[in-house]
């Protein structure tokens, strides 16, 4: 019997009876926490009022972690292909080397491939650096969100949408 | 005198005047605030969902058709943007749990403990916080602010049946978790 009202328990009655007995338990009706003072909300209305003001005049444009490092690489890339269609590499001439074309890149392109340019040492040989530079650490991937001791930076900038595949990819890992 | 209605506010700011959504503001703040602060736990991530949900709201008010009420729309922001914080929350607190991290920050004993809702104050806002988002959604809404389940339907876009359902799992296992932390002064084995 007690089963089948557990089963279906979904009456106004019962619902009452719950929202009740916890209203007892909590030991007041309403079961706020301490109202901020008066001068919170004031403040509240000015600091959102700025907001708006920043993000209507364009000062807080966003652009995400993400577009701010592409975007200086994919200039440097079109760039790049524009000077290969009027400067066609002649087999006649020279051949620039690697080096020389990299370093014809603007400095923001190289510092946008970088993901911890702190880790740079002058006296890093060849076999020192991975084989595919774009595979990173998890150690370097910390390093690079976890600023001055902030581990809230990890996650500010994440998007809604990365933040469900990444706890979609954890809950996978847990299982 | 009346005050001027949700939407002859709004209409006010489409035509420019921008201290009409100041009295939107006033209007809601408040109600925007507690239901952020039931949901996450804690004051300051309140206070960052309240700001950020009246600036997507100035900034997308070109959309807000009135197909619901001005409240109904700014509360659905305010559900998501702190339900969207819950689950960074959770990503912050894997980070935590890593060893990875505890290599990082040596210094900090508990590094998870100050991600915990410090601000708790009471054995009910604890017992919210080991609500599914869903269910704590529903409970806030339901419980502290007494909405009707066609308005939180609205909010949530989800059907009466199911708010009901969510509703009563979260009413039992609250009840259950203050039947023991009061009662009994220790804390139920799940959370």
């Amino acid at each position: 019997m007690k089963y089948r009202m557990e089963k279906n328990p979904l009456t106004d009655e019962a619902e009452h009876e719950l929202a009740s007995e916890i209203r007892q338990l909590a030991g007041s009706p309403a079961g706020k926490g301490s109202r901020p003072p008066d001068a919170y909300w004031q403040n509240l209305v000015v600091k959102i009022n700025g907001k708006i003001d920043d993000a209507t005049s364009g000062k807080a444009l966003s652009i995400s972690w993400a577009a701010r490092v592409a975007i200086p690489g994919v200039v440097a890339i079109v760039s790049f292909l524009v000077g290969l269609h009027y400067y066609a590499p002649d087999a006649s001439r020279h051949a620039p080397s690697v080096a020389e074309v990299v370093l014809a890149l603007p400095p923001a392109a190289i510092d946008s491939l970088l993901v911890d340019p702190s880790g740079a040492d002058a006296s890093l040989s060849v076999e020192d650096v991975a084989t595919d530079v774009f595979v990173f650490s998890r150690q370097q991937i910390a390093d690079y969100f976890i600023e001055d001791g902030n581990p809230g930076a990890a996650v500010d900038g994440i998007s809604d949408r990365e933040t469900s595949t990444i706890l979609a990819v954890l809950a996978s890992e847990q299982k | 005198m009346e005050p001027p209605s949700d939407n002859e506010l709004v209409q006010e700011v489409r035509n420019g005047r921008r201290q009409a959504f100041t009295a939107l503001m006033r209007r809601y703040q408040e109600r925007v605030y507690w239901v952020a602060r039931r949901i996450v736990g804690s004051h300051d991530d309140a206070d960052d969902i309240v700001q950020e949900t009246f600036v997507k709201a100035y900034l997308a008010l070109g959309e807000f058709r009135g197909d619901s009420s001005f409240f109904t729309w700014i509360y659905r922001i305010a559900v998501n943007l702190s339900l969207n914080a819950l689950r960074k929350r959770q990503v912050l607190n894997y980070l935590h749990e890593s060893e990875l991290l505890s290599r990082i920050l040596p210094s900090q004993d508990d590094p998870g403990k100050d991600l915990e809702n410090s601000e708790i104050e009471s054995a009910l806002q604890r017992a919210v916080t080991t609500l599914p988002e869903k269910q704590k959604a529903v409970f806030v809404m339901r419980y502290y602010d007494e909405m009707t389940y066609e308005e939180i339907g609205r909010v949530l876009k989800t059907s009466v049946g199911g708010l009901k359902a969510n509703y009563f799992h979260a009413l039992r296992k609250v009840r259950e978790y203050m039947r023991h932390e009061i009662q009994d002064g220790e804390k139920p084995p799940y959370g």
